[in-house]
């Protein structure tokens, strides 16, 4: 987890920076394609208001020139002069006034100044005037002294006009000579740089530049804003050859950036909103692998504790077979398979007061629920069995205990019996489970209702007597009702064929062989239910003999209190006291206090009467079949000492055989009748 | 299972009276050993009380054959049971005594 923490975290990192170097990439080679663009819509614009400043200032030119050559002709005539000058004013839009000062006393007659001035008041009106005077006297003038010197037009600079209309005004001078060329006056006509309104549109390139003229002299004839100072500009001048004057476009950066900065700041969110996302994504698909990991780990443990559940459960159930080393009367295998790790079945049983109490249970569901239930049902089977020993009590009491503190609605089927094992009488109770298989054949039983069903019901017993080596098999429905792949039922028919073809066989071979039939059956079919078996042999025909040959006197007895025929007494009785002997000798080395169990039972099978002796032990493995085969044919002196024993029983016997089954010998030997 | 061993001439006959089962050959192999010792006698086994026998006393019959055979004694067994016969018939030892 640690691990995939820190590779998020770099993964963030490095997405970071490289969006952000894109960004940063992008963002300058825009700016620098940006500011290009601007500087040539700039360069443009000022093409243009240099153009029409040099239109005007031709125009004033041509106007000032043709003034001074209409004047010429009747320098004399002071109507004259007045004519000219209305008449330029008239023709030309945007002159402001037209003015011909005369040197000084040219018309006597006027007095001693003399300046015609015509003056455009509105569109359609122009006032002609003289106003020479000694107040207005013209000749301290700059245009009037320099048009005097200059043969070609002068300019100017830029001045306020005198009628207060705040305008900026240019006048243009040029010398009238007389017909001996002399100069006598000069002309003078004002351009009033009203037009630049005009030119502004050009140079306002953004709604927020600035622009400003500057004469060659410094005149402000538009200026510079005041808030210049402090903040980032981006100037470009020209210079307007006609007049000198300087004209600058002038842009804050932000305003030429004001797209791409708006660009750069939604470009910033979205980075931002992408960077969020993939944290958002990573984050989440962290915490789904820290889910699943955190589910497995919780799995893992879960299928722990149901593995210690499963040996909890185990070791609640008899496991020990044999499990009465003493006791020659009973011989019990049984076996639950649960279905998942844990389950709801159950077997039981135990001697007390020569009486065996066994049970086998089928708690409704499957799993760690049903587990639970069993676990109780045992233990009130294991308390309510210390002292009592009706089986119908036993069965009733289980009942209203589990009857009572039965929120869930779960109940089990259950078959308690109790057997007399001093008179072999049994007497047993079914609470709703499926009949026990006595001897092959269904043990009638009253169905009365599984337990936790109803409080108080009075469940019935009924008693049976158990001979010479009956076999009493129960088991739940998981073996009955086990399904194959077709969802075809194993049955009681396939279940009492498997116990009739296994007769005479030991518990643990009658239970291991339907353990091994169900599981031919079932094939690939997942295990659909819990499936136990128990099988209780009730008085085995059987003798236990400690390794000391001493002992040996025992097994004729027992071999005579068995109901065998006469002529195969002694064969038996050898065959059988080989055997032990073997067993005495060589099973226990250096100990006398081994066991040797020996077991009877007779067998009537559609194939032949047989008598089946089962010799039994706990010592080291030894397979006396093994032995090699002793040869009677040599004289006396060749034959050894010993070697008889296994060679009467192989002779004595009609079958032999052995095996090892967990840390026990088993050797069986078989008699045909 | 009771041994007893009487002289009578050339003669040494032991009489086996009971089971010659696994548990009473260890002491009739004690005591036959007077058999063992025996030389250039005729040893009769006489078996007509002896009720039953497994490998152990076939064990002590073959011994007492070989001994006797070394010393020079032949060894007579008499009055054998059916049950015994048969198991001197499947152990071969019926040819290994005779038989009277």
């Amino acid at each position: 987890m640690q691990q995939k923490t820190k590779s998020n975290f770099w993964i963030i990192i490095v997405a970071a920076v490289l969006l952000e170097a894109i960004s940063c990439v992008q963002y300058f080679t825009s700016r620098a394609a940006i500011r290009e663009e601007a500087e040539l819509r700039a360069r443009t614009e000022l093409r243009k208001a240099e153009l029409e400043i040099e239109k005007h200032t031709i125009e004033m030119e041509a106007a000032a020139k043709t003034l001074v050559m209409l004047a010429q002709k009747h320098v004399d005539n002071p109507e004259y002069i007045y004519a000219c000058t209305s008449s330029v004013v008239g023709a030309i839009e945007h002159t402001g006034s037209v003015a011909i000062a005369f040197v000084p006393d040219y018309f006597p007659q006027h007095g001693r100044y003399f300046e015609a001035c015509s003056s455009r008041i509105s569109k359609d009106s122009i006032y002609t005037r003289q106003i020479g005077s000694a107040e207005h006297d013209y000749t301290q003038l700059e245009w009037f002294q320099n048009g005097f010197v200059h043969d070609t037009c002068w300019w100017s600079e830029p001045y306020l006009d005198d009628s207060g209309s705040q305008t900026y005004v240019v006048s243009c001078s040029l010398p009238i000579r007389d017909e001996n060329g002399n100069i006598v006056a000069v002309a003078c006509v004002d351009l009033a740089l009203d037009y630049l309104q005009k030119v502004s549109e050009y140079l306002q390139i953004y709604p927020k530049s600035h622009y400003s003229i500057v004469s060659n002299k410094g005149v402000e004839i538009v200026p510079k804003p005041d808030t210049i100072s402090g903040r980032k500009y981006h100037i470009f001048d020209e210079e307007i050859d006609a007049t000198g004057w300087y004209i600058s476009i002038i842009i804050p950066e932000e305003v030429i950036f004001a797209d791409l900065n708006r660009i750069g700041i939604l470009v910033g969110v979205l980075m931002i909103l992408g960077l969020g996302l993939l944290i958002f994504i990573l984050w989440h698909s962290g915490r789904s692998l820290q889910r699943l990991e955190v589910a497995n780990t919780q799995k893992q443990r879960m299928m722990n504790e149901l593995e210690i559940a499963q040996t909890i459960q185990k070791a609640m159930l008899p496991k020990v077979f044999p499990p009465f080393a003493d006791r020659l009367d009973l011989n019990i295998y049984g076996m639950v398979r649960p279905a998942k790790e844990i389950g709801g079945d159950l077997y039981d049983f135990y001697v007390r007061h020569d009486k065996l109490f066994f049970c086998v249970g089928d708690v409704s569901g499957k799993g760690v629920p049903a587990s639970l239930v069993m676990a109780t049902i045992r233990s009130l089977f294991r308390s309510i069995t210390s002292h009592e020993e009706e089986a119908h009590v036993i069965v009733r009491m289980m009942n209203d205990t589990m009857a009572e503190q039965n929120d869930q609605n779960m109940f089990v089927t259950l078959f308690v019996g109790v057997l007399n094992l001093e008179t072999g009488e049994m007497r047993y109770c079914n609470a709703g489970h499926n009949a026990p298989v006595l001897n092959g054949r269904m043990l009638p039983v009253i169905p009365n209702l599984p337990i936790g069903v109803m409080a108080g019901f009075a469940y019935e017993s009924q008693k049976t007597m158990l001979r010479y080596n009956d076999m009493l098999f129960l088991y739940t429905d998981g073996l009955t009702e086990a399904e194959d792949t077709a969802k075809e039922l194993f049955g009681e028919q396939r279940m009492l064929d498997i116990l009739g073809a296994m007769h005479g066989e030991r518990p643990r071979q009658i239970v291991e062989a339907l353990e091994a039939g169900v599981a031919d059956f079932v094939g690939k079919a997942e295990q659909s239910d819990d499936l136990t078996m128990l099988a209780i042999r009730y008085q085995t025909n059987a003798i236990l003999m400690r390794n000391d040959i001493q002992q040996i006197p025992t097994l004729a007895e027992w071999i005579d209190g068995l109901r065998i025929p006469t002529e195969l007494n002694m064969p038996i009785n050898l065959a059988l006291e080989e055997a032990v002997t073997n067993v005495m000798l060589y099973a226990y080395p250096g100990r006398n206090d081994g066991k040797v169990f020996v077991e009877y039972i007779e067998v009537n099978e559609p194939d032949g009467h047989k008598m089946i002796f089962t010799i039994s032990d706990s010592g080291v493995p030894f397979d006396p079949t093994q032995s090699p085969e002793a040869d009677i044919t040599l004289s006396a002196e060749e034959r050894a000492i010993g070697g008889l024993g296994i060679h009467l029983v192989r002779q004595l016997m009609d079958e032999i055989s052995y095996e090892r089954e967990e840390d026990k010998n088993i050797l069986t030997l078989v008699k045909n009748l | 299972m009771t041994t007893t061993i009487t002289e009578s001439g050339n003669q040494l006959i032991a009489q086996f009276i009971g089971r010659l089962d696994t548990a009473a050959a260890v002491q009739t192999a004690e005591d036959v050993k007077p058999l063992m010792e025996a030389a250039n006698r005729e040893i009769i086994l006489d078996c007509s009380r002896l009720e039953y026998i497994s490998s152990s006393g076939l064990r002590i019959f073959l011994s007492i054959r070989k001994e006797a055979a070394t010393h020079g004694s032949k060894v007579i067994v008499r009055d054998i049971n059916a049950d015994i016969r048969q198991v001197f018939m499947m152990t071969g030892f019926i040819s290994l005594f005779e038989i009277q």
